[in-house]
């Protein structure tokens, strides 16, 4: 041993360990892993999470990919099909003919299947004992609304009983007050949710960041300037900024975009200077500035990729609450305008008929509250899986 | 300490000044004018109603007139509800938004924290669970799905509450409860987190150590300390009472501000959103700087009056 190293006869072999594998099961060690590798481990085994990004990843494929499986479109109106529940009952009235009776007091003749042929004429009415009388085929049926609930009967006055249930062909999730596809509607409306998302994630990104990053690296009195800035917007609520933007844009999709994008990223620029002012202190950007690294390669290549994970997991965060927005501006009528459909509109125009037709609520509700709870706990994952440290 | 609160009031009253610049200056920049919106007006009409409400001065006096006004607590006159002064329209809605608004706050506090206390006493046990079920639930369930969800729910199917209106005590519930679902659970996350934040802390090792009660611990020690992080909270929090009373008083049909000002915005009626919003504005900046007070006086290192 000794001989050799006096001898200086080390060939570059020596230092070779042999295969990675081996010397990896011998000193029994796990592979080293990347920052990333290891974020992606922690994000696997968190199964609130991995749930939550399957339903955003299905939900952004059921938005882009959804409404063409669909003979309707989002616009589509069927006024004598309004206002139909997913889940009719149809009556058989002779073989080969059956009809649904709608809450609206009109029979719609349909098929076995349930898909919704035409409204059946009425042959008579009596106003006074509140009954309507049809004729199909020469069998005679009674609409009776003298009473609650309506009933159908034949001339006897015997009620006729269900053939079956059904969901209304074509119609998923039945129709709204137009006679509207609400499934489609619904999907059109998660288009926008999403793209709602994207827009104030881009915001985050191209305007939060750099001007957090920018406030932060600069320091001193630019700092300051910028940041009294910041405190202001975010001393009022961002829904009543967005609110006075969209009264001069006017209401629609695109001025929602530029309301929300304007003000949106006040939280996320917070952030990153934070994040910055503490990183900046750190001896690898004083090795970098040594070699005489430009200030803007300082902070493009050096601070905001290490706070990465910190920027990742806010915007994760916001992007519940620029939903909610979109959604709450659209609720209150100054959100994108008819026949557009965001779940926002789809929840207050089911307001109007609660009472008899309630399915139109729970749809677009159900989108909405799925959606968040998913944003939420991927964020809450992400979080955990980049800094472990953060979790409570 | 006092230059401490000489330098929040300043601050305050910067802000107060840059939103209502910013208001007005948006407000006037809407295309077509106050009474675009209607049908063509003969111009002479038009002219006199410009004049009328000196709509025709110069931008600047414009300002200036606005800002005197806001100074003696004048908000002028809504344009759509002729005869009526915006400050009537505050004095009518406030009460009613501000009953609702409070016992919502009341009820945050009052249910949310013991929450947060209870979980962080069971953490990891069943308690903690449900806490933490609710509170996921409550911060994802938009307050107008919420409202909606529990006017259909208990008004209409079980017929228990009022679906609209507040002339009985009855008629507060719904309302109160859709207002405050998101922060009681936002509220009961917070208090839980910084509570197992404080229980990790040395001087809780201490105060177990002398041989304390567990409730002295608790509430002289523990939640003493854990509570400063709510007191925080309290201004964004009362901003997010603003803001919800908008769907809140639309859907139940309350006659407060928020009804007022989401009409005034289908209305285009200028001088009301401008002046709602300006009232608001000043409204949540007095909040913010009364709830920065008391994080002052809590928290003594604060004195030092180094924000940054």
């Amino acid at each position: 041993m000794t001989d050799t190293i006096n001898n200086n006869t080390f060939s570059s072999d020596d230092w070779d360990n042999g295969p990675k594998e081996e010397f990896l099961k011998s000193e029994n060690l796990a592979p080293s892993m990347t920052y990333w590798q290891d974020v992606g481990r922690r994000l696997r085994g968190n199964i609130p999470a991995m749930v939550s990004a399957a339903v955003i990843i299905l939900l952004i494929l059921a938005a882009v990919l959804g409404p063409s499986f669909s003979s309707h479109s989002y616009e589509d109106q069927e006024l004598s099909f309004a206002n139909i529940p997913p889940i009719i009952n149809l009556y058989q009235i002779t073989p080969g003919r059956y009809v649904y009776m709608h809450r609206n007091l009109r029979l719609i003749e349909t098929t076995s299947g349930g898909d919704l042929i035409e409204t059946v004429g009425m042959e008579k009415e009596d106003l006074f004992k509140k009954k309507m009388f049809y004729d199909i085929d020469g069998t005679r049926i009674i609409l009776d609304y003298s009473q609650r609930p309506f009933k159908l009967t034949d001339v006897d006055g015997k009620p006729l009983e269900t053939w079956k249930k059904t969901g209304p062909g074509g119609y998923l999730l039945g129709t709204d007050a137009l006679g509207r596809d609400l499934f489609v509607r619904t999907l059109y409306g998660a288009r926008i949710s999403l793209l709602v998302a994207l827009i104030a994630t881009l915001a985050n990104f191209l305007i939060g960041v750099i001007y957090g990053g920018i406030a932060g690296l600069a320091g001193g009195r630019t700092d300051n300037i910028m940041m009294r800035i910041v405190d202001i917007i975010s001393t009022i609520p961002l829904t009543l900024y967005v609110i006075l933007i969209m009264v001069v844009l006017d209401s629609g999709f695109l001025s929602i975009i530029i309301a929300l994008g304007s003000v949106y990223w006040v939280n996320m620029a917070r952030i990153v200077r934070g994040q910055i002012l503490a990183l900046k202190e750190q001896e690898f950007v004083l090795a970098a500035r040594t070699i005489g690294t430009s200030t803007m390669r300082v902070l493009f290549q050096h601070l905001l990729p290490n706070s990465m994970g910190v920027i990742i997991v806010t915007a994760t965060m916001l992007i519940p609450s620029a939903i909610f927005i979109e959604s709450f501006l659209s609720f209150i009528g100054l959100g994108v305008s008819a026949p557009m459909a965001s779940w926002g509109t789809l929840c207050s125009e089911s307001l109007d008929s609660i009472r008899t037709f309630p399915y139109q609520l729970f749809t677009p509700a159900l989108a909405i509250c799925i959606t968040m709870f998913a944003f939420n706990f991927l964020g809450d994952g992400l979080r955990d899986a980049l800094d472990p440290k953060l979790r409570k | 300490m006092f230059k401490y609160i000489l330098k929040r009031f300043v601050s305050m009253i910067i802000t107060m000044f840059v939103i209502i610049t910013i208001t007005f200056l948006l407000m006037h920049s809407v295309p077509g004018g106050p009474f675009a919106a209607e049908k063509a007006l003969p111009p002479e009409v038009e002219q006199a109603l410009l004049e009328k409400y000196h709509l025709d001065d110069p931008l600047w006096k414009q300002y200036v007139d606005y800002v005197g006004g806001i100074l003696r607590f004048d908000l002028g006159p809504s344009f759509k509800y002729r005869g009526l002064t915006v400050n009537e329209l505050i004095v009518s809605g406030f009460p009613v938004s501000g009953r609702v608004g409070g016992l919502s706050i009341l009820v945050i506090l009052l249910i949310g924290i013991p929450l947060g206390i209870i979980a962080a006493l069971k953490q990891n046990r069943w308690e903690d669970a449900v806490v933490r079920f609710l509170a996921t639930l409550g911060i994802t369930i938009p307050s107008f799905v919420l409202a909606t969800l529990l006017l259909y729910v208990f008004s209409l199917k079980l017929d228990l509450l009022p679906s609209f209106g507040i002339e009985s005590w009855k008629g507060y519930i719904l309302p109160v409860v859709a207002l405050s679902g998101y922060s009681i659970s936002f509220v009961a996350r917070l208090t839980r987190s910084s509570l197992l934040e404080v229980f990790r802390q040395d001087y809780m090792i201490m105060a177990r150590a002398k041989g304390l009660s567990e409730f002295k611990i608790l509430f002289k020690h523990g939640l003493k300390n854990a509570l400063i992080p709510i007191v925080t909270v309290m201004g964004p929090l009362i901003a997010g009472l603003l803001t919800g009373s908008f769907v809140i008083e639309k859907i139940f049909a309350l006659p407060g501000m928020g009804g007022h000002f989401v009409n005034g915005i289908s209305n285009r009626d200028y001088t009301v959103i401008m002046g709602i919003t300006v009232f608001y504005a000043g409204f949540l900046l007095i909040m913010v700087f009364i709830v920065d007070l008391i994080y002052g006086f809590l928290d003594p290192r604060i004195k030092l009056d180094n924000r940054s």
